[in-house]
């Protein structure tokens, strides 16, 4: 795809005017009456058409040069570590609380404030990852579309530890992350990353489409659980009389994700360092060979014209200067 | 080498030489570009679900109507215009994302503007006066001018004693209220738990007055009231709260109250006029390629150095034959 554009085109219809010292000379006419007057010479002549075509290139380079030339930049297909990356992050109102359940103090984090300097530093370190991001609490929300951008990827992260909403329904958000990365393409490796504080239950009905459409996404889902301190965790088995999925709903999410036959791993993380460990893990498992087209960023042949344009005009004042004075002027003139 | 300085050519070569010369030391300059800042907050609550607008023919929901509008006025902002985008439901603004640039992200922005949903919204609730005074005080921290695109209409309607106060200093943060709707009331589309419509709102499905706080001035003529049992009258009060409209004379109260400008949504050229003229320009440092300047110029001297100057000097020269053929002074050329 390498070519050769200029930034504004229609200044381009001035180029035939470069005729002009084809034409027209810069140097002055002198008032022999017949050029016969003069002896014909090799030199002279070779002098001549050099001179006009000094002039015809320092204008043609000028008009080119207001015209704003480049040479596109190529587009290379290369090889390197990536996915499609979905965030789904829990936005209830229990994730600007710390991990120790209480309203932040002084330099303490929230989750929500851990969960979004790690992700920043996700994306930091993953170039070519196309990442979305979905927020949810008792209902989806679409806060990024997926895309390479960094910086609206970071900007939609960035909003992720202001006040929260009510209530943490995974199941829709889990469907919408799942309508978002259904759109990706095939030949990429896919996964869900969900952080959240809790759990919910999910209904029966939304769980069979979930058992159907993860399978049919073929993604990875990663759970990176921040877990509350008093608060029951993924792996904790409660007696057996209460082990339901309202009781222990944690619990009961991770053995329904399991459930799914896809690749599933889950992370319970009690403090910042243990969320930034889990992060860091699952950058390290979420790495396998992606095609990626790297867009180098194009040429502008600018100065490359105007240099040429300053050469050619230089080289005509040059010419100038040598004029020779006719000798007397007539009167009248 | 002696130069001839009243030879035009010579000066304009000259120039030419030094324009071209210059565009190496100076390539770039910096100038102040006009950008805006801007939190659009836009109410997902079900009223917005009404269709009351029309695009091609077809009947337009009002929130479908503000995605258009907003895609195109977006489009036409200055590049160095930054856009946050919040969603208003309950009592709150949520945000969506930090600001982003629209030209840079221009995608991303539309993408996120075409999925917003009434499925997004927590709450079905909808306290328009507390969502916007809210999403004022946003804007101030992001810095930005708010825009707020709500139908006004307040549910549960607001008790008799009132709204909320708004409590920061009025025209402090500017922006729009844009009323989103029609004038005449059109029925609002009811959705299952699936989200799938099953009609429209009747007019038992909503409240039609508020009962929180004290009884509006007249109650006691109600039927049925008694002041301690039935404070606010016997029967429930039917009223139009199941069908829709903009309500325009609620919103210019806020409007006044905050100190934003009110304007009617019709469209996005309409829309862009208002935004403009209310919002806050911000001057911001942008890099100017001069080249093209440079390039210009320069070929312009040295066309008339090759063009314009030899013209001129035929024509002089024609000029001094024509006087010389008429040498007997009776006809002189003044």
């Amino acid at each position: 795809m390498s070519g050769f554009g200029v930034e504004t085109l229609w200044v381009l219809a001035f180029l035939p005017f470069a005729v002009a010292p084809l034409l027209r000379s810069a140097l002055r006419a002198s008032r022999f009456s017949a050029i016969d007057a003069a002896p014909r010479d090799g030199v002279s002549r070779a002098v001549a058409v050099g001179l006009k075509a000094l002039g015809a290139g320092a204008i043609a380079a000028s008009i080119l040069a207001a015209a704003a030339p480049y040479r596109a930049g190529a587009e290379h297909e290369r090889i390197g570590e990536g996915a499609d990356i979905v965030f789904l992050i829990d936005r209830s109102g229990s994730m600007n609380e710390t991990f120790a359940g209480r309203t932040p103090a002084g330099s303490e984090e929230s989750k929500a404030s851990a969960a979004k300097r790690l992700l920043q530093g996700f994306v930091d370190r993953r170039a070519h990852d196309r990442v979305g991001v979905v927020g949810f609490s008792t209902a989806p929300l679409l806060l990024m579309p997926m895309s390479d951008h960094r910086t609206a990827i970071k900007a939609a992260i960035d909003a992720v530890d202001r006040p929260g909403l009510d209530y943490t329904n995974i199941g829709r958000g889990l469907a919408m992350a799942l309508a978002m990365i259904g759109s990706g393409e095939r030949d990429r490796s896919r996964a869900i990353v969900l952080v959240s504080d809790g759990a919910g239950v999910i209904d029966p009905r939304i769980q069979d489409d979930l058992r159907a459409e993860m399978k049919k996404a073929n993604v990875a889902l990663y759970w990176l659980f921040l877990r509350t301190a008093g608060s029951a965790g993924i792996f904790d088995e409660p007696d057996p009389e209460f082990d339901t999925p309202q009781a222990a709903p944690e619990r009961h999410l991770d053995l329904f994700f399991r459930s799914l036959r896809v690749s599933y791993r889950a992370f319970e993380a009690e403090g910042p360092a243990a969320t930034e460990q889990a992060v860091a893990q699952i950058d390290r498992l979420e790495r396998r060979p992606v095609r990626y087209v790297e867009k180098r960023p194009r040429d502008e042949l600018s100065g490359l014209v105007l240099g040429i344009a300053l050469g050619c005009a230089v080289a005509l004042l040059l010419a100038k200067l040598a004029e020779v004075r006719p000798p007397t002027r007539e009167q009248g003139a | 080498m002696r130069p001839d300085w009243r030879d035009p050519r010579l000066l304009l070569l000259l120039a030419a030489t030094l324009l071209l010369a210059s565009s190496f030391l100076a390539p770039q300059i910096s100038v102040a570009r006009v950008g805006y800042d801007a939190l659009l907050v836009v109410d997902i609550t079900g009223s917005m679900n009404t269709r009351d607008y029309a695009a091609n023919g077809r009947p337009q929901s009002r929130l479908d109507a503000v995605k258009a509008a907003l895609r195109e006025m977006i489009a036409g902002l200055p590049c160095a215009s930054r856009i946050a985008l919040g969603v208003f439901s309950e009592r709150r603004p949520f945000l969506l994302y930090e600001p982003i640039e629209v030209c840079a992200d221009y995608a991303q922005l539309g993408g996120s503007i075409d999925a917003l949903d009434w499925r997004m919204a927590w709450e079905g609730d909808s306290h328009v006066a507390a969502g916007l005074y809210r999403a004022i005080d946003m804007a101030k921290e992001l810095r930005a001018d708010v825009l707020f695109f709500t139908d006004g209409q307040e549910a549960p309607p607001l008790p008799a004693s009132g709204g909320p106060v708004f409590d920061g200093r009025p025209g402090e943060t500017k922006g729009l209220i844009i009323g989103v709707g029609g004038y005449r009331l059109s029925p609002i589309p009811k959705f299952n738990d699936e989200g799938r419509e099953i009609g429209f709102y009747g007019v038992d499905d909503v409240p039609h007055e508020n009962r929180h706080g004290l009884p509006p001035a007249g109650a006691e003529q109600r039927e049925g009231y008694n002041a301690r049992n039935a404070p606010f009258g016997a029967t429930m009060t039917a009223g139009v709260e199941h069908m829709s409209s903009v309500r325009e004379p609620y919103l210019r109260t806020l409007a006044d109250r905050t100190g934003l400008v009110y304007t009617h949504l019709d469209g996005a050229a309409e829309l862009a006029r208002a935004f403009r003229s209310a919002a806050t320009p911000r001057m911001r440092e942008a890099a100017l390629d001069m080249r093209p300047v440079f390039g210009a110029s320069a070929g312009a001297l040295l066309l008339a150095a090759f063009v314009a100057t030899p013209l001129l000097e035929q024509r002089a020269r024609r000029r001094e034959i024509i006087r010389a053929a008429n040498k007997p002074p009776e006809r002189r050329v003044a």
